[in-house]
């Protein structure tokens, strides 16, 4: 496929770019691990005082906290290139236009245009996170649960991916960011980081049904560690995060499509 | 011939919203929007024939950019037809985007952060071409745009005159029949310039690349271009020679006197003084209305000469002029020849 040869040799040159600056890249990577691992420790040691939160222990949160984080931070790598932030100033510029100009899809120029590799501190705060929860539970491993946590952080990144993606194509019409969505990027992976259930109804709400969050980590929490479920869901639903991902993938490509389109038709 | 470039009453519209002011305004702006519709280009009609080297020129604002984006495929037009090389520009992007190049002084093609070595192997890959031709034609450019030098610099540390000849070679690597060269000259000193229009000429001579050129420097036109087209608020009002351009409306010429001592008013009656510095007086005048000889004469009678000179406007000038006064507005060179 002509395409992802293209992306490949993209995003080697994005990492031959950034080893160019290797003392940056190595303080980064060290800031944000530590930085972001300070969120977690301050949480932890509240949650410590209480003992846990809404019949959730320490390690449970810290499990779930720990995925969000792993999928947020590949996210965050992968699909930079859509980060309206990066993206916005990339349409104002003119840069798009040179990315049409090009026989590639323009989805996987996009996403090669930025790969930031520093956000592997972000991951490796994750992973860590992670390891701690497992070591301090006594989960009941079955080969389904073992298989699920991949599949699981997949359809993560995929679903903060089509966030980013939906951010990216509001910026053919406002040209820049809309700090609104802030609260379904970063406010989704903020949610995500804790047992939906102790949030208030509407928030709930606009967390399943708006941005379906909650399919993406609460749901598969509830079946991994075996908690119970005090929303009475169907047993099913755990299982619907690859499903959910998957048709939010689609429907952002939909909307990106459309501002592509429209971006053709009305110049900037 | 059929044209490689067919281009038939070619309209682009634009809504501009005019948003309601206060904070009441920002409400309704979500009910109804006014907006007003601005005729950036304004049924165009033109051919180009495959291998010409064409000068399209106008003034800020006239349509330019916005041809040249329907031209390549950026910009869907709102009505007219446009096809280039048998296929609509906008349908089949990927496949249409082959067969051309563009170059935007503005901005670089490039990656900011590798060497242009890289660059021109990354380019090799996204557009397909074969090792022989790619290697054969960057062997070629290098040699003619000076790039081994800094062919393992990356593109932020080059000067704009490296950058562009950089960005020049990249457009032409993948044999594009057309290609469109919007401003390559621009800021940069004559000597690069120069360098610039001597690839350009070579490309369309060797390679018969078919080449739009798009530039506020009348001079590269005046150089490369035996076809130059000017567009103004949205319509092609010249298309024709440089020279026709030239001959019908820069009738004008300089005469520069240098008095021996200060006149405060040396007025000629069918000259108009254009600038005055110390005893130096500048007269601009229309040459089939009086002649040089007869201003000197008048002159001389009246005032004590010690220095003068004659000379053509410059070209700049003429165009600046054809802009700013509209010359081309209701000229019978428009109905005369019609521009398809």
């Amino acid at each position: 496929m002509h395409a992802i040869r293209i992306l490949r040799l993209f995003l080697n040159s994005q990492i031959k770019s950034q080893r160019q600056y290797p003392v940056s890249f190595i303080l980064e990577l060290l800031s944000s691990t530590i930085i972001l691992g300070f969120y977690f420790l301050a949480f932890a040691l509240v949650l410590q005082r209480f003992g846990e939160i809404g019949g959730w222990t320490i390690g449970e949160v810290a499990f779930i906290w720990g995925i969000t984080e792993l999928s947020f931070g590949s996210m965050d790598m992968l699909f930079s290139g859509f980060d309206y932030d990066t993206f916005g100033p990339m349409v104002r510029k003119g840069q798009f236009d040179q990315i049409l100009l090009r026989p590639v899809n323009v989805t996987i120029q996009v996403l090669g245009s930025r790969f930031v590799l520093r956000r592997l501190g972000r991951m490796m705060e994750g992973l860590i996170i992670i390891i701690y929860g497992i070591s301090i539970l006594n989960i009941d491993w079955t080969v389904g649960k073992l298989l699920y946590i991949p599949i699981l952080i997949i359809s993560q990144v995929l679903f903060f991916g089509s966030l980013f993606i939906i951010g990216a194509t509001t910026t053919f019409w406002t040209m820049e960011r809309l700090e609104i969505l802030n609260i379904f990027t970063y406010g989704g992976s903020e949610i995500m980081s804790y047992p939906m259930h102790i949030f208030p109804r509407p928030i709930r709400l606009i967390f399943t049904f708006l941005v379906p969050a909650i399919f993406m980590s609460y749901f598969p929490a509830v079946y991994i560690l075996d908690k119970p479920d005090p929303l009475n869901a169907p047993d099913f639903v755990s299982f619907l995060a690859p499903l959910v991902a998957v048709i939010m993938l689609w429907l952002a490509l939909q909307f990106w499509h459309f501002g592509i389109r429209n971006y053709q038709s009305s110049g900037s | 011939m059929t044209p490689i470039i067919h281009v038939s009453n070619l309209n682009k519209t634009y809504k501009v919203y005019k948003n309601h002011k206060g904070y009441f305004g920002l409400l309704r702006n979500l009910i109804n929007r006014h907006f007003k519709l601005i005729h950036a280009v304004n049924g165009i009609s033109f051919d180009i024939q495959p291998g010409e080297l064409v000068g399209y020129i106008g003034p800020n604002g006239a349509g330019k950019s916005t041809t040249i984006k329907m031209l390549t495929g950026l910009l869907v037009p709102t009505t007219g037809d446009l096809l280039v090389d048998g296929q609509i520009p906008w349908k089949e992007r990927k496949d249409y985007v082959k067969k051309i190049g563009a170059v935007f002084g503005q901005r670089s093609t490039l990656w900011w952060d590798l060497p242009i070595s890289d660059s021109f192997s990354l380019l090799k890959h996204i557009y397909e071409i074969p090792e022989e031709t790619h290697s054969a034609n960057l062997n070629l450019f290098r040699e003619i745009l000076e790039l081994d030098p800094f062919m393992e610099v990356p593109v932020r540390a080059l000067s704009l005159g490296q950058r562009m000849r950089a960005d020049l070679c990249a457009a032409f690597l993948h044999n594009p029949k057309l290609v469109f060269l919007d401003e390559p000259t621009i800021g940069l000193d004559v000597v690069a310039k120069q360098r610039i229009r001597e690839f350009i000429q070579f490309i369309n001579t060797e390679k018969h690349t078919t080449i739009l050129l798009t530039t506020h420097d009348i001079i590269d036109i005046a150089k490369l271009c035996e076809r130059v087209m000017v567009i103004d608020l949205g319509k092609i009002l010249f298309d024709g020679s440089l020279e026709t351009l030239l001959t019908t409306f820069g009738g004008r010429r300089i005469l520069s006197v240098e008095f021996a001592e200060f006149y405060p008013a040396p007025i000629l009656e069918v000259a108009e003084i254009i600038r005055r510095e110390g005893h130096t007086v500048v007269y601009s005048f229309e040459r089939k209305q009086v002649s040089a000889s007869k201003l000197i004469r008048q002159l001389s009678e009246n005032y004590r000469i010690s220095d003068l000179e004659v000379r053509d406007q410059p070209i700049e000038d003429t165009i600046r002029e054809i802009y700013e006064k509209q010359l081309l507005y209701n000229h019978p060179y428009d109905k005369e020849n019609p521009s398809s």
